[in-house]
């Protein structure tokens, strides 16, 4: 060790490698870069010129300073310069190290770590035997500790695999084992204390001073840490609290709020007054944004103590909603669920399923939307889960209209009643003010709710008390009634716009919340069972798997209980309950370190130890190499820093070409085969395309094919409908998805569909598929029902939750989605065609999704390579093919645009096209 | 056997190469050709030129019955001369015309081909004759062209040495030779005093690269010839430049005085140049000076 000022040097023999420098300085000179070659053909006229410059040339100065400065710091960082170097020890005896490895030591480990690191350095250097003990409790007892005074490298192995411990420090068990420990003789204690006292600190420094000479070391008061305490629900977000030592001046910490998965949720100032212990500030946060914050901690400051960790109790109530068998199937965007999770989702976790599935991990409010009776179990499983506190919302509808059951808090009137309509001379109704008992209080009625139909409630004696919200006439129009702890509530509307707008506004939504409210929370209902630990925190406030030696807490204790080795702070419980145990609840005030005893020294942990430049020197030396490397080249001229035009096009030209190699085999759809699922998709799905289903009978295929060839070479001519070539499909196998239509020639041969097929059938149409079935019979002929005469087709039908079939109605617009249609002929002409009968006023919106018909299409619209009909039509005459194309223009434009023509916009042309 | 198809290949890489380039220097020629030039006076040829009063002496043969018959007097038909002339073309193909530097798209060897068929190709379609030194046969016709256009890649696959030739010449005829003209002076002298020794007119075109006028090089660099001339190293060549472009300039002054001496014209051309740019004044140098 050499040193010179504030800095010294490890190697110093190797700082007379900077006498070889000038040598270096005259080697660079004489050594000019290699010129640019150049090939010329007026070389003759260049000889012999006159050179003007005779100066040899040289290399730059600048960049012989450069590489003259990368010498000598390769020189110099080689040579192990120390800033601030200095040994802090003073005896020769043993070195006694106490180390405080509490949650308060982790905000500045760094510098604890640095300075154990010197200690032990110069223990090293001096040859000095050393023992380590540290404060923090242990699963278990601390066998080995204190141990024998030994080599200083045999402690730095331990002191490498220190780290804080998410707990608070024992100094009175160390105490204990102090006292039975005989120091030998000239010992030198150092204690790099955590400057909070825990009663025994005092008594620890007394005992430790009459070993021999003290040093306590202490964190900086800029550096002391701070304890994050249990954040607290508030109407506006979460009021955070922290902690810190209360003679500390003015300071503002920043506090952060984050998601399970790391996600910045909200980042806040909180101010502290000069002597003020406890700061708080309100992180405010939308519901939505509050129930996904997972974690608070303090920005900058890793530390268990600087975290805390939220779970169900500060988070948002789990609602269930019943999904229900009866629930309409083809219109998943109209059906009551939908509305009731749009209204629910942003503040409160919405799960849907069945009821008994629900209630098995009970939610804290569950909706029933409209539903027929309710089976006799579920009837009492929900009984009894109201009465351990659950909120049942249920809605009404055209089901509950027609005779409910018990589960509702009024009786019921059958039928209810329709206001308004084009038969009814009343208005439609609006909502009157909440009364003042009701849970809805205080919430403003909107003039634009109004009701149409609902259910009414027979009157009684405890009618007005029940009722929640009522209409402007009185009648009630939301009735709760107390159910045990908890509630039942009926919304005597639907959930979905059908018998009022309620639910498309934002009372609805308000209401629901003020609903949910009511609940109990959903935690704190596991029970006693015990919670084990899940996700733990170490010191430094990560998460991570339990450690060994922990242990569950039981749930009935889990509010009581106290953070320790055997249970450290972090997350208990199963990982959809979850129960968060932190730190802060097992410290009380935070209180600075005693007075020391006379004679110790007083040292602070600071930033300034000593200080290796080695690896500084040796990085900024690479830079500069490198920066030197690049100037070379230029000068050379290797290194154009304009890329020629040519080399960029060249560049392009490969891109271009690369990608077109990897897109060819893409494009030629038609050399792949449909068993490929990826390429079969992309073909159907790059082009819009017609399908047929593969009956496997060659003949229907071909006729199917070619038909529906026929078909999109008329809807080419005459429609703004490009359509790719059709594809054939396996009912049992294809992805349908990707087809608006499917024709489906059905053949004699029975109907055997597996329930698979049929589920996929049944997911095709309720997904907005249609299917046009040919039985190809000539409308079933003998028979009296148009599905009777293939085998298995009833039955087939009645699985796929259809409406009935009627035949199509003349104003049916499949009648006049293109053409005006009044018959619907194919190769024959005698059946009737059947679609899904359309529902009750309200239900204009459908679309069949079935076409059901016997006229044998495909062969009227079959055309051969040149373009002629493949098949004779019967009875026969060109307008009947004619007609044929008509119906399957109509088909794929009912199929692409629904009920589009139905609109009564277009009437009016209708008609006058009609000549009426 | 194996000689024979590398000649074949050869061949047909040539003849592979030269449609583009006989297709540019059709299209060079279209636009600088205004037509077929006469001698614009009486002369042998097929053109008419004027009817003349018969004059004894005359042949009774050149008596234009037509004319005579309209008139009381009787008139001979005369017609322009157009003599057909043969111009010899030559390309210098040493190795320093295959330059290109990065200030030019073309090399100076297929400027200077381009050049030369364009001129044939004018020279060809106003009926005269062409030949090329080093081959003795004589082109003429617009078909020739083709044939004329094989016979000149095969001389500039031959290659030579940048001089001018000394090849014997009819009397009073003409040249254009094509080519850098950077070797040495004195052999550029020797060549042109041959020709013009033998009443020979020549036009001599300088096909230069803009590099080689203005060395746009900076620093050190190695320059390297063409012609194994050496190499030579210069420290700061943006120190060099004015004494490179006097000495550029001098000796094409020297040039220029040579071709004066000769009754020779001087035209440089440089390749970032259009090829137009400098076949016109070359035909035009061509088309003016009749019957010399």
């Amino acid at each position: 060790m050499w040193s010179l000022g504030p800095l010294a040097f490890g190697a110093p023999w190797l700082l007379a490698a900077l006498i070889a420098l000038p040598a270096l300085w005259w080697l660079l000179r004489a050594t000019p870069p290699a010129p640019r070659r150049v090939r010329f053909p007026a070389l003759r006229l260049l000889m012999g010129l006159k050179q003007e410059d005779e100066t040899p040339a040289r290399t730059p100065w600048w960049l012989l300073l450069l590489r003259f400065t990368i010498a000598a710091l390769l020189i110099v960082g080689l040579a192990r310069p120390l800033l601030n170097p200095g040994s802090p020890l003073s005896g020769t005896g043993p070195l006694l190290l106490i180390v405080d490895d509490g949650w308060a030591a982790a905000r500045d480990w760094t510098a604890r770590s640095r300075a154990l690191d010197m200690l032990l350095d110069h223990a090293e250097q001096e040859n000095r035997k050393v023992a380590l003990v540290t404060t923090a409790p242990h699963v278990g007892a601390n066998p080995a500790d204190p141990q024998p005074f030994t080599d200083a490298v045999t402690i730095r192995q331990r002191v490498k695999a220190l780290a804080p411990e998410p707990w608070p420090v024992d100094r009175r068990a160390v105490l204990e084992r102090l006292e039975k420990m005989t120091p030998p003789d000239g010992v030198e204690t150092w204690w790099l204390a955590d400057s909070f006292d825990d009663g025994n600190a005092a008594a620890l420094a007394e005992r430790l001073a009459r070993f021999g000479p003290l040093t306590v070391a202490e964190d900086s008061p800029a550096r002391r840490p701070r304890l994050m305490l249990a954040p607290s629900v508030d109407a506006g977000g979460l009021m955070v609290r922290v902690r810190r030592f209360a003679t500390d001046g003015e300071e503002t910490i920043m506090v952060r709020g984050t998601a399970a998965d790391g996600r910045l949720l909200t980042r806040e100032p909180l101010r502290f007054e000069p002597d003020q212990a406890d700061g708080s500030k309100l992180l405010a946060l939308p519901p939505e944004v509050r129930n996904q914050v997972e974690r608070i901690e303090i920005e900058g400051e890793a530390s268990a103590g600087a975290t805390a960790l939220l779970d169900e109790r500060w988070r948002r109530r789990v609602v269930g909603v019943a999904a229900l068998r009866s629930e309409g199937r083809s219109m998943p965007l109209l059906g009551e669920a939908y509305y009731l999770e749009k209204a629910l989702a942003p503040y409160s976790e919405v799960r849907v399923g069945p009821i008994d599935a629900l209630l098995a991990q009970p939610p804290s409010m569950l909706i029933m939307p409209d539903s027929g009776a309710v089976p006799e179990n579920e009837v009492r499983a929900l009984e009894n889960w109201m009465k351990a506190g659950g909120v049942l919302v249920r809605f009404a509808g055209a089901h509950l209209a027609q005779g409910g059951d018990e589960l509702v808090p009024v009786a019921l009137r059958r039928g209810g009643r329709a206001l308004g309509g084009a038969m009814s001379w009343a208005q439609p109704a609006r909502l009157a003010p909440f009364p003042e008992t009701s849970p809805f209080t205080g919430l403003t009625v909107p003039a634009d709710v109004t009701v149409d139909r609902q259910v009414l409630a027979q009157p009684g004696p405890d009618l007005e008390g029940k009722t929640w919200a009522r209409l402007a006439d009185g009648t009630p129009l939301v009735t709760g009634e107390r159910r045990g702890n908890g509630w039942l509530v009926l919304f005597h509307v639907t959930a979905n716009p059908d018998w009022s707008n309620l639910a498309i506004s934002g009372l609805f939504v308000e209401m629901l919340q003020r609903l949910v409210a009511l609940g109990a929370g959903s935690a704190g209902e596991e029970g006693a069972g015990a919670l084990p630990p899940l996700t733990l925190l170490d010191g430094f406030g990560r998460l991570g798997p339990p450690r060994p030696g922990t242990r569950p807490i039981p749930g009935r204790d889990f509010l009581q209980a106290r953070v320790s080795p055997e249970t450290p702070p972090g997350l208990y419980g199963t990982a959809s309950a979850r129960r968060a145990l932190n730190l802060a609840g097992s410290v009380g005030e935070l209180s600075l370190l005693p007075a020391l005893p006379a004679g110790a020294a007083h040292h602070l942990l600071a930033e300034d130890g000593e200080v290796d430049l080695q690896p500084w020197l040796l990085t900024l030396a690479l830079v500069l190499a490198i920066v030197d490397a690049l100037v070379s080249l230029t000068l050379r001229g290797y290194l154009a820093f304009r890329v020629p035009s040519s080399m960029r096009r060249a560049a392009i030209l490969i891109l271009l070409g690369g990608s077109a190699v990897f897109t060819l085999p893409m494009g030629q759809g038609s050399a792949q085969s449909l068993s490929d699922p990826t390429a079969a998709a992309l073909r159907a799905t790059s082009q819009m395309r017609l399908a047929y289903v593969r009956t496997g009978n060659a003949e229907v295929d071909y006729t199917s094919r070619t038909g529906l060839q026929g078909l999109r070479k008329a809807l080419q001519d005459r429609t703004s409908v490009e359509l790719g070539d059709s594809l054939e499909v396996d009912i049992a196998r294809d992805e349908l998805a990707f087809f608006p239509i499917l024709y489906w020639p059905l053949g004699r041969a029975p109907l055997t569909l597996t329930p698979d097929t049929i589920s996929r059938v049944y997911a095709y149409i309720r997904n907005g598929g249609m299917i046009l079935f040919d039985t190809q019979n000539q409308g079933g002929i003998g028979a009296s029902t148009p599905d009777a005469s293939v085998p298995g087709l009833q039955r087939f039908l009645s699985r796929l939750n259809l409406a009935p079939l009627v035949p199509i109605p003349a104003d049916h617009v499949l009648a006049r989605s293109f053409y005006l249609l009044s018959e619907f002929p194919g190769r024959w002409n005698a059946g009737t065609v059947y679609v899904e009968a359309k529902g009750d006023g309200k239900d204009d919106e459908a679309v069949s999704s079935i076409i059901l018909g016997g006229n044998d299409w495909a062969a009227a619209w079959a055309v051969g390579d040149q373009g002629q009909p493949l098949f004779p039509v019967v009875p026969g005459g060109e307008r009947q093919r004619e007609m044929a194309y008509r119906f399957g223009v109509n088909v794929v434009m009912y199929a692409l645009t629904g009920n589009y023509k139905s609109d009564q916009v277009h009437l009016r042309f209708i008609l006058e096209r009609l000549g009426q | 056997m194996a000689d024979h198809r590398a000649l074949q290949y050869r061949a047909e890489h040539l003849a592979g190469a030269f449609p583009p380039i006989l297709v540019a220097a059709q299209r060079v020629a279209a636009t600088v050709l205004q037509g077929v030039h006469g001698r614009r006076r009486v002369g042998m040829g097929e053109t008419f030129w004027q009817f003349r009063p018969y004059e004894p002496g005359d042949p009774v043969q050149r008596i234009d019955w037509r004319q005579s018959a309209k008139r009381e007097r009787a008139f001979i038909r005369q017609t322009e001369w157009e003599a057909a002339q043969t111009v010899w073309l030559w390309r210098d193909s040493s190795r320093s015309m295959d330059y290109r530097s990065h200030l030019s798209q073309t090399e100076k060897g297929e400027r200077a081909t381009l050049l030369a068929l364009a001129l044939c190709a004018l020279l060809l379609r106003g009926g005269e004759h062409v030949a090329f030194a080093g081959d003795p046969r004589k082109f003429t016709g617009r078909n020739a062209l083709e044939r004329a256009a094989a016979a000149f890649a095969r001389i500039v696959e031959r290659g030579n040495d940048g001089v001018p030739p000394q090849i014997p010449l009819p009397r009073h005829a003409r040249i254009v030779l094509i080519g850098d003209f950077l070797a040495p002076l004195k052999e550029t002298e020797r060549a042109v005093r041959a020709l013009a020794a033998r009443g020979v007119t020549g036009h001599l075109l300088q096909v230069l690269d803009p590099a080689e006028e203005s060395l746009p090089f900076q620093g050190r660099t190695l320059f390297e010839g063409l012609e194994n001339d050496g190499a030579l190293l210069v420290r700061r060549t943006e120190n060099l430049r004015a004494a490179y472009a006097a000495r550029m300039r001098t000796h094409r002054d020297a040039l220029a005085a040579l071709a004066r001496a000769a009754g020779w014209t001087l035209a440089a051309h440089h390749t970032d140049h259009p090829a137009e740019a400098a076949l016109l004044p070359l035909y035009v140098a061509l088309a003016e000076r009749p019957g010399i």
